[in-house]
C-alpha cells in the first residue's frame, strides 16, 4: 500500500514536469505501460492474503484512474496547445492571387446561337441546317428574287466557276425546306452568308443569319405580329415592344422592317438605338405565293411568315463588339475575352 | 433623298398636322426616314438693305467699305464681293442677326471696322453662286426680313433610297405628296402643266429609236430662251434637295426629276437637231457634261444626233459638246424610259452613279414622259414668258407596260392580315392610292395605276400590303397561332457539334475561331501548303483569294500565325464548311469539318500528338459514341509530318487525320513552336459504327492483380500488341491496360512493356491454381508473337 501511495506521488510529481506530448507518452509507458511501475504492482494482488486483496484492488484501480485522466487531461491540453502554436505561426495564403489554368472560350456567335436556338425549340421549331455552297435556283429563283435583281450582279455575290454560289442569304434554304414538310412547319435555319462587298468596321462578306418561317393554313400578319413580339421577349428575356414598318424584300408580300423597343434604354433613346428608342432588328414578311408556289405548295390552302435576324448585330450589341471584323479575324486577345457563355 | 415639305405642300395641304406627326406616319407607313432638318433656323435676322455709296478700302486692293442703307439707318460694311456698286439692294447680316449659324459680331477687317456683311446666296445656303454678293433685281421694302421674300424656312427629310428600290413612284416629290395625301386623306392637287396639244400642228422632230432598251423616247423643241437663271425659291429647293443650281435650262430638268422622277435631258438644239437612240458598238467614247471621257460598253444604250455622233450615255449622263451653255437659245428636250437593268449594268460598267441612272434602276413608269415635258414648258412659259415651242411633242413609245387588273375580296384581305376589312375600307384605301376600283359581283376589280405598275404592283398579296399599311400596321391586334401540337425532329448534327465544341472550350481550354471559306494563298504558298479548291471565286478581286477550301486545317495554321507572337501556347478549333469534291452534275460536296490546332513553345511534339488523340476519343467515344481507328497514315496531307501522323477511320473509311506538322511548313511559320494538327469530318461520327456498351457483371469475390513484363521488339506497335491479346479470351479476365514501358540501353533492340491483368471469377475466390492455370495460358499465348517476360 505503502508503494502505491509512493508511485502516486511520484506520478504527481513527474506529470507536473512534463509540457510535450512525446515526454507525456514516455511517463504513460512508465507507469501504466506493459512494464509500468503500476502495471507490475497488478499481480501482486495474488500474493496478498484475501482479506486485503480487496482494499488493494481498489487502491490500485483508483491510482490506475488517476493516472489514465490525469495523462488524458494533459495529452488534449498539450494538444491543444500545439494547434494553437500552429495557427499563430501559420503564414496566411494569399487566395487572391490568380488562377494559372487554360481558360477556353467559344466564339460568341456559337454562345448565342445556342441560345437563341433553344428559345426557337422551346417553341416547337426545328433546327434545319443549310449549305453554304448553293445553286443559282435555290439563292435566287427559289424565293422570288427577278432575273434582272442587282443582287445577281458579280460584284454582289461570290459566284463559282462551277455555275453555283455562296449563298447570300438564309432564305436560300427555304425551298429545300418548304418540300421536305410540304405544309404546316416551324423550322429555323441558321447559316453564314456571303456578300462580294468591302470590309469596314460594319460590313462583312461572310456573316451570320439565322432565319425562321412558319406555315399553316390561314397564318396572317397579326399572327406575325403576335409571334415576333414573343420571340423577341423570349430572346432578350424581357417584355418586347414591336412596330412594323414597310420593307421590301422579294421572298416576301407584304414585308415588314421590324424594329423592337431598344433593350439598351428601354425605348427612352440612347446612343444605340440614335435616340429613337427601337432598334431595328428584324426584316420579316408573310411568305410570297411564289416562294410557295415553287416549293409546291399551293398558297391558296397555305400562307406563312418568314423572319430573319440580323445575328451579327446582335452579337456586337451583346458583347460591345464595335468592329465586325473581329468575328471572322480570328484575333485570339479579342475572341479568347468571351469565355464559354456569352 | 431630301424632300422639302414646302415643295410637298405644293401638291397637298398638310395644315394643322405637325411636323413630328408626318415623318412618325411616313416612317411607318411608306418608307424609312433617316431624319430631317429644319432649314432656315442658322438664318435669322437678315434684312434687305441698299449699298448707298462704295469706297476703296484704304488697306486693300479687294475689300470696299460700303455706306449700307438699312432703312433705319447707315452702316459702315466691309466687303470682299466684286460685284459691289452704288444703289444695289443686297442681303444684309447686321450685327446680332445670324447666317449659317454664326451669330454676326462687330469685326474689323484690315483696320476698318465693319456692322455687318453683305452675303452672297451661298453663303445663305439658298443657291449655289458665290462670285459675289447677292444682287436683288426686283422691288423689296429695305429692312425687311428676307425671309418675308424667299421661302428660307423649310423642314427637309432624308428618305432612305434602299426604302424606294421597289418604289419607282415615291422618286419624286409628287409621289411623296401622294403618300401624304393618302395618309392623312387630304386632297392631292392635280399637278399644272402646259397644254402640249396646243402644238400639234407644228413640225415633228427627227426621232428615231434603235435600242430594244429605250421604251419611250419623247421629244420637244424650245427657242427663243432669253432668261438665264432660275428664280431663288426654285434654287432653294434644289439647293435643299442636294443639288446645285447652275443655269434656268439645267436647272428646270434637274426640277422635274426631283419633283416627279423623270429624268431629263436639255440639248442645245443648234447642235442636236434630231434622235437617234442607237446601241454602242465597241469603242464608243463620250465626253459628258464634267468632261470627263467615258468608254461606254458595247451594246449600251446612247442617244446620238443626227449625224449619229453621241451626244449622251442613255439614261446616265449628257455629253458635254451638246448640252446647254450660256449661249443657248433654242433647245431639245428628251424625257425618255429605259430598261432598268440596261441602265444598271452599262451605269456600273462605266463606273458613272447619276441621279438619273438611280432612277432609272427602279423600272420608272413610260407615262411619265410627256407629263414631263408638259410641266417643265409650263414652268419655263413661268420663269421666261417670251419662249417659243418650235415642234410638236414627238413620241416613239416602243415598250407600253400592260394594264393589270387584280381581282381581290375582302374575305381574302381580312384572312391575309387577321383583321377584317369591308369592301369599302377596301375601296377607300386603294382610291385614295390612285387604283380604280369597282364593285363587281362578289370580287372587287383593281387597275393598278401606271406608275405602280411596272414591278412594285401585280398580285393580290400585294394589294395586301397596300391596304394593310395604309389602314396602320399599329392598329393590326396581335392574335396567337392556332398549330397542331407536334413533337420537334432533332438535329443531332447540331447537338453534337455544340457538344464538341463546349467540351474542347470548357474541358480543353481551348479556343474556338471563324475563318473565310477560300483558301489563303499568298499564306499557302509562302509556308508551303498545296491545297486543292474544286470550286473557285469568279471574281476574287475583294476577297484577294480565290479557291474554296477543301480543308480547315491550312486556315487553322494561318489563324496560329497570325496569334503567335502574343501566346507560348495556342489550342485553337473550328467548326466550318469545306468542300471536298463535285457530285455528277458538277455541284460541290459541302461537309462541315472540325479543325483543332495545337502550338506550344513549352510541349513536345510527343504530348501534343497524345493530346489530340486524347481529345479526339474523348469527342467520338463521350459525344458521338463511335468507334474510331487510328494508326495508318497512307493518306495524309503533304503538310502533315510523314511519318508522327495518323489517318483516322470509321467504318473502314479515311475521316481526317491528326498529328504533327510536317517539318519544313512549322519552319516556315515559326521554328520556336511545336505545332499538332487535327481535322475530322464530323458528320461522319454520326453515322459511324457505335460503340457497343453493354454492363459486365460485376463479381461479388476477390480480384487480382497480375502484372507482366514482357520484352517487346521496337518496331512493334501497342496497337498490334493489344489486337493479339483480344484474341485472348480467358473468362477471368476483368481488365488489362499497359502501366509501364521501359526503355534502356541494356535491352538493345527491345523496350519492357508491363500489362496489368485484373482477373477474377463471377463464382468463387480464386485460389492459386487458378491463378497459375490463367498464367501459364496467358504466356503462351503471348509466346505466339514471340513475346516473352523479362528477366
Amino acid at each position: 500500500m505503502e508503494e502505491l501511495k509512493q508511485i502516486k506521488k511520484d506520478f504527481e510529481n513527474e506529470i507536473a514536469e512534463i509540457n510535450d506530448i512525446h515526454n507525456l507518452e514516455a511517463l504513460r509507458v512508465a507507469y501504466i505501460g506493459k512494464k509500468g511501475k503500476l502495471t507490475l504492482l497488478m499481480p501482486k494482488i495474488k500474493e496478498m492474503p484475501v482479506e486485503q486483496r480487496k482494499e488493494f484492488g481498489q487502491t490500485i484501480n483508483s491510482v490506475k484512474n488517476l493516472i489514465e485522466t490525469n495523462l488524458q487531461e494533459l495529452k488534449e491540453k498539450l494538444e491543444n496547445e500545439k494547434i494553437l502554436n500552429e495557427i499563430a505561426n501559420e503564414q496566411p495564403i494569399d487566395i487572391t492571387l490568380p488562377l494559372n489554368i487554360k481558360k477556353g472560350s467559344l466564339h460568341p456567335r456559337t454562345s448565342l446561337q445556342k441560345e437563341i436556338e433553344d428559345v426557337f425549340v422551346s417553341m416547337g421549331f426545328s433546327v434545319e441546317d443549310g449549305y453554304e455552297v448553293e445553286t443559282e435556283y435555290n439563292n435566287f429563283d427559289a424565293v422570288n428574287v427577278p432575273k434582272n435583281h442587282p443582287a445577281r450582279d458579280m460584284q454582289d455575290t461570290f459566284w463559282l466557276d462551277n455555275g453555283q454560289l455562296l449563298k447570300t442569304q438564309t432564305s436560300a434554304a427555304q425551298n429545300r425546306i418548304l418540300r421536305k414538310y410540304n405544309g404546316p412547319l416551324k423550322a429555323i435555319f441558321p447559316g453564314r452568308c456571303f456578300r462580294n462587298e468591302a470590309l469596314d468596321h460594319s460590313h462583312e462578306n461572310t456573316f451570320f443569319q439565322i432565319e425562321g418561317m412558319l406555315v399553316d393554313k390561314n397564318v396572317s400578319v397579326s399572327n406575325l405580329i403576335y409571334f415576333m413580339k414573343k420571340m423577341l421577349s423570349e430572346v432578350f428575356k424581357t417584355d418586347i415592344n414591336i412596330r412594323l414598318r414597310p420593307g421590301f424584300f422579294p421572298f416576301v408580300e407584304p414585308g415588314f422592317e421590324m424594329d423592337a423597343t431598344c433593350t439598351f434604354c428601354g425605348g427612352k433613346g440612347c446612343s444605340t438605338c440614335k435616340n429613337s428608342g427601337w432598334l431595328e432588328l428584324c426584316p420579316c414578311g408573310m411568305i410570297h405565293p411564289n416562294v410557295l408556289s415553287l416549293a409546291g405548295i399551293n398558297p391558296n390552302e397555305y400562307s406563312g411568315f418568314a423572319f430573319g435576324l440580323g445575328f451579327d448585330r446582335l452579337v456586337m450589341l451583346k458583347t460591345g463588339l464595335d468592329d465586325i471584323r473581329y468575328l471572322n479575324s480570328g484575333n485570339l486577345k479579342v475572341l479568347s475575352q468571351f469565355g464559354v457563355k456569352a | 433623298m431630301y424632300i422639302s415639305m414646302n415643295w410637298i405642300k405644293d401638291f397637298v395641304n398638310l395644315d394643322g398636322i405637325e411636323t413630328e406627326e408626318l415623318i412618325r406616319k411616313f416612317n411607318l407607313t411608306t418608307a424609312e426616314i433617316e431624319g430631317y432638318e429644319h432649314k432656315g433656323k442658322d438664318t435669322q435676322g437678315v434684312i434687305f438693305a441698299r449699298i448707298e455709296k462704295v469706297d476703296m478700302h484704304p488697306n486693300s486692293d479687294h475689300l470696299h467699305v460700303l455706306a449700307v442703307n438699312t432703312g433705319t439707318e447707315i452702316l459702315q460694311i466691309v466687303c470682299g464681293a466684286p460685284n459691289v456698286r452704288e444703289n444695289m439692294t443686297v442681303c444684309l447680316a447686321p450685327i446680332g442677326s445670324m447666317v449659317g449659324g454664326h451669330k454676326m459680331t462687330k469685326a474689323k477687317l484690315a483696320g476698318v471696322e465693319s456692322f455687318g456683311m453683305c452675303c452672297s446666296e451661298e453663303e445663305l445656303g439658298i443657291g449655289s453662286d458665290n462670285t459675289g454678293i447677292m444682287d436683288i433685281n426686283f422691288p423689296v421694302a429695305l429692312g425687311a426680313n428676307i425671309k418675308t421674300v424667299f421661302p428660307i424656312d423649310d423642314i427637309v427629310f432624308e428618305v432612305d433610297n434602299k426604302s424606294l428600290t421597289n418604289r419607282p413612284d415615291l422618286w419624286g416629290h409628287y409621289g411623296i405628296a401622294r403618300e401624304f395625301a393618302a395618309m392623312f386623306n387630304r386632297e392631292l392637287k392635280i399637278l399644272e402643266v402646259d397644254n402640249l396639244k396646243d402644238y400639234e400642228n407644228l413640225p415633228s422632230l427627227s426621232v428615231s429609236n434603235n435600242s430594244p432598251d429605250c421604251f419611250r423616247y419623247s421629244a420637244l423643241s424650245v427657242d427663243n430662251v432669253t432668261e438665264k437663271y432660275s428664280d431663288q425659291t426654285m434654287k432653294i429647293r434644289l439647293n435643299y434637295c442636294g443639288m446645285r443650281d447652275i443655269n434656268l435650262l439645267t436647272d428646270l430638268t434637274n426640277y422635274l426629276m426631283l419633283e416627279i422622277g423623270q429624268p431629263m435631258h436639255a440639248f442645245d438644239h443648234e447642235i442636236v437637231k434630231g434622235i437617234n437612240v442607237n446601241m454602242a458598238s465597241k469603242e464608243t467614247k463620250i465626253l459628258t457634261l464634267e468632261g470627263e471621257e467615258h468608254e461606254v460598253p458595247e451594246g449600251a444604250t446612247i442617244i446620238c444626233d443626227q449625224n449619229n455622233t453621241p451626244v449622251a450615255i442613255a439614261g446616265i449622263k449628257g455629253g458635254k459638246l451638246s448640252g446647254i451653255s450660256d449661249q443657248t437659245t433654242s433647245l431639245l428636250l428628251e424625257s425618255a424610259c429605259f430598261d432598268c437593268k440596261a441602265i444598271r449594268v452599262a451605269s456600273t460598267a462605266i463606273g458613272l452613279k447619276t441621279d438619273a441612272s438611280q432612277r432609272y434602276e427602279k423600272s420608272l413608269d413610260p407615262e411619265m414622259t410627256t407629263l414631263a415635258i408638259a410641266r417643265l414648258v409650263k414652268l419655263l412659259k413661268l420663269r421666261d414668258a417670251a419662249v417659243k415651242v418650235t415642234s410638236c411633242l414627238t413620241d416613239v413609245y416602243t415598250k407600253k407596260y400592260p394594264t393589270i387588273v387584280i381581282n381581290i375580296t375582302s374575305d381574302f384581305v381580312s384572312k391575309r392580315i387577321g383583321l377584317n376589312i369591308s369592301d369599302n375600307d377596301i375601296i377607300n384605301i386603294l382610291t385614295k392610292l390612285g387604283f380604280i376600283v369597282e364593285k363587281v359581283n362578289n370580287e372587287l376589280r383593281v387597275v393598278v395605276p401606271s406608275y405602280r405598275a411596272t414591278k412594285d404592283i401585280s398580285l393580290r398579296e400585294d394589294l395586301v400590303e397596300e391596304i394593310a399599311r395604309s389602314y396602320g400596321y399599329d392598329n393590326i391586334e396581335a392574335k396567337p397561332i392556332a398549330m397542331e401540337v407536334k413533337s420537334v425532329e432533332q438535329n443531332y448534327e447540331h447537338i453534337y457539334e455544340y457538344q464538341t465544341k463546349y467540351l474542347l472550350a470548357e474541358k480543353y481550354g481551348m479556343n474556338e475561331v471563324h475563318s473565310y471559306l477560300w483558301n489563303y494563298i499568298d499564306f499557302n504558298k509562302r509556308v508551303g501548303i498545296n491545297q486543292k479548291s474544286y470550286v473557285s471565286l469568279v471574281d476574287d478581286s475583294n476577297a484577294g483569294q480565290s479557291g474554296i477550301r477543301s480543308a480547315l486545317a491550312p486556315t487553322m495554321l494561318k489563324v496560329m500565325e497570325e496569334n503567335r507572337n502574343s501566346y507560348q501556347d495556342i489550342q485553337i478549333f473550328e467548326v466550318g464548311r469545306v468542300i471536298t469534291g463535285l457530285d455528277d452534275n458538277n455541284l460541290a460536296l459541302e461537309r462541315p469539318h472540325l479543325s483543332i490546332c495545337l502550338a506550344s513553345q513549352t510541349l513536345s511534339n510527343s504530348d501534343l500528338y497524345f493530346k489530340l488523340k486524347e481529345v479526339l476519343l474523348d469527342i467520338t467515344e463521350n459525344i458521338y459514341g463511335t468507334k474510331i481507328e487510328i494508326g495508318a497514315n497512307d493518306c495524309m496531307p503533304t503538310y502533315m509530318h510523314p511519318v508522327n501522323s495518323t489517318n483516322i477511320f470509321a467504318n473502314e473509311t479515311n475521316i481526317g487525320y491528326f498529328g504533327i506538322l510536317h517539318p519544313s511548313v512549322k519552319l516556315e511559320i515559326d521554328k520556336r513552336f511545336n505545332i499538332a494538327i487535327l481535322e475530322v469530318d464530323i458528320n461522319s461520327l454520326l453515322t459511324a459504327q457505335k460503340l457497343n456498351l453493354q454492363v459486365k457483371k460485376v463479381s461479388k469475390f476477390q480480384d487480382v492483380n497480375i502484372d507482366y513484363t514482357f520484352l517487346v521488339p521496337k518496331t512493334m506497335k501497342y496497337a498490334q500488341l493489344e489486337k493479339h491479346m483480344e484474341t485472348f479470351k480467358a473468362k477471368l479476365i476483368w481488365s488489362y491496360k499497359l502501366t509501364d514501358i521501359y526503355e534502356s540501353e541494356t535491352l538493345g533492340d527491345y523496350v519492357s512493356w508491363t500489362i496489368k491483368y485484373n482477373i477474377c471469377s463471377l463464382d468463387k475466390t480464386l485460389s492459386s491454381k487458378d491463378i497459375d492455370i490463367f498464367n501459364m495460358r496467358m504466356l503462351q499465348h503471348m509466346e505466339q508473337i514471340g513475346l516473352k517476360l523479362k528477366g
